[in-house]
């Protein structure tokens, strides 16, 4: 047994977050530091995987027998890598967020005016540096227009905003707007912007204060980012 | 804890997964599927949203199986952390209704035939129970109840009529003790 009287601050917090007892906005300030601090992650893993064997005293319940069958239908048709990046955002079940940025794909391909051969629409699934999903995004490049939703539990850290942006092959960030707090949010991209939205790009957001990033990049910390991917 | 490659029967299952083999996953999901599944339903009380999250899980272990780190953990233990995440963003996403979800009679330890065979975690739930029972009862309960229900510091002091220092020093000499105990 250590005779530490303590956890020291860092692994105190760790601990804390992996075990999910801290409130909402110091859960999104240890999300954050995840994200910048490899060292502080290692930690919060660490616990998280600690912990893990707490779930182990649970008796095993079977699923449905179909949901075997659902889980395959939604792997990609070709086992290719490449393929599979965008498969997550693209059908994973991740509730309203997919489901309505599905429909809106659909609405889009069934538009009365849409030609035989459409440009695809792109899609990118934004996540933490841990894996977590914060957003899911789609392009339509015939419209020229981003639609994101944010999957950030409303009422978050409201002292900040969440701003997106297109980092194009030449790696130089181009604010696109911003994603309010568990909403999904249209954003037409203006022509410069649209021309580089292609499968080089990826959309990232910062988490900035009120107003967004004065300067040509994000100030504030980079939480979630995902590259641009064909449906 | 850091089992060993031969120690964890579900770890050759991992690079195949990586390579795009869906046999391999779907073996995976033969053998841990029901294990997943009791981890979501236990924190979230619903099966379609269980098995909303449970496919979303094997699709992320289908997606990041190259990521594993086989050094650090089971294959075990890191899915079922991931089941365990996805399930409790899922029920922190339903709001502050969350905090009213009642808690079921779920957690018995599984005595099944052959489910010690089949969890290659054994050594570690046994390590971890064991060091769980050092704790007093008290301190127990409530990480156990933080860990199945995401619930905050907060929200367990209001339940439980505690003041939240007191909750804060329970939870954090907790775990301490939990880390010497595990990690001496």
């Amino acid at each position: 047994m250590s005779q530490e009287p303590e956890l020291p601050d860092d692994e105190a917090l760790a601990a804390e977050h992996a075990l999910g007892v801290l409130d909402a906005p110091n859960r999104v300030l240890a999300e954050r530091r995840m994200a910048q601090d490899f060292a502080f992650a290692r930690l919060v893993v660490a616990w998280r995987y600690r912990l893990a064997p707490l779930a182990d005293r649970l008796k095993p319940i079977e699923p449905s027998a179909e949901l075997w069958t659902r889980i395959e239908r939604a792997l990609p048709a070709n086992d290719n890598r490449s393929l599979r990046l965008w498969r997550g955002a693209a059908i994973s079940g991740l509730g309203l967020a997919a489901a309505s940025l599905a429909a809106i794909a659909v609405i889009v391909l069934q538009g009365p005016l849409a030609p035989a051969a459409p440009p695809p629409i792109l899609s990118a699934k934004l996540d933490t540096a841990q894996g977590q999903h914060l957003f899911v995004a789609a392009y339509d490049p015939q419209r020229q227009a981003v639609v994101i939703s944010s999957l950030v539990p409303p009422g978050t850290d409201p002292g900040h905003v969440h701003q997106l942006w297109l980092i194009p092959a030449d790696g130089k960030p181009r604010p696109l707007g911003f994603v309010p707090v568990g909403a999904s949010v249209r954003i037409p991209l203006a022509p410069p912007a649209a021309g580089l939205t292609d499968t080089q790009a990826t959309l990232a957001i910062s988490v900035e204060a009120p107003g967004g990033s004065k300067t040509v990049g994000p100030t504030g910390p980079v939480v979630a980012k995902g590259a641009l991917t064909k449906i | 804890m850091s089992p060993t490659l031969s120690s964890d029967p579900l770890s050759a299952l991992i690079p195949r997964i990586a390579g795009g083999d869906r046999a391999a996953l779907r073996q995976l999901y033969q053998a841990t599927s029901a294990k997943l599944f009791a981890v979501c339903l236990r924190i979230l009380s619903s099966r379609d949203e269980s098995e909303d999250v449970l496919q979303e899980v094997y699709l992320t272990i289908w997606r990041r199986a190259d990521r594993f780190e086989a050094g650090r953990a089971s294959v075990m233990t890191w899915i079922s952390t991931i089941a365990r995440n996805r399930a409790i963003d899922r029920l922190r996403a339903r709001g502050p209704l969350a905090l009213a979800a009642q808690i079921d009679d779920m957690e018995i330890a599984d005595k099944s035939p052959g489910a010690e065979a089949r969890l290659e975690t054994a050594q570690s739930v046994e390590a971890l129970n064991a060091c769980l029972s050092q704790l007093d009862a008290r301190t127990q309960g409530v990480i156990r109840t933080a860990f199945f229900e995401g619930v905050t510091y907060e929200a367990i002091a209001l339940r439980l009529d505690i003041p939240l220092g007191t909750i804060k020093s329970w939870i954090r000499r907790g775990l301490l003790k939990l880390r010497g105990c595990l990690e001496p």
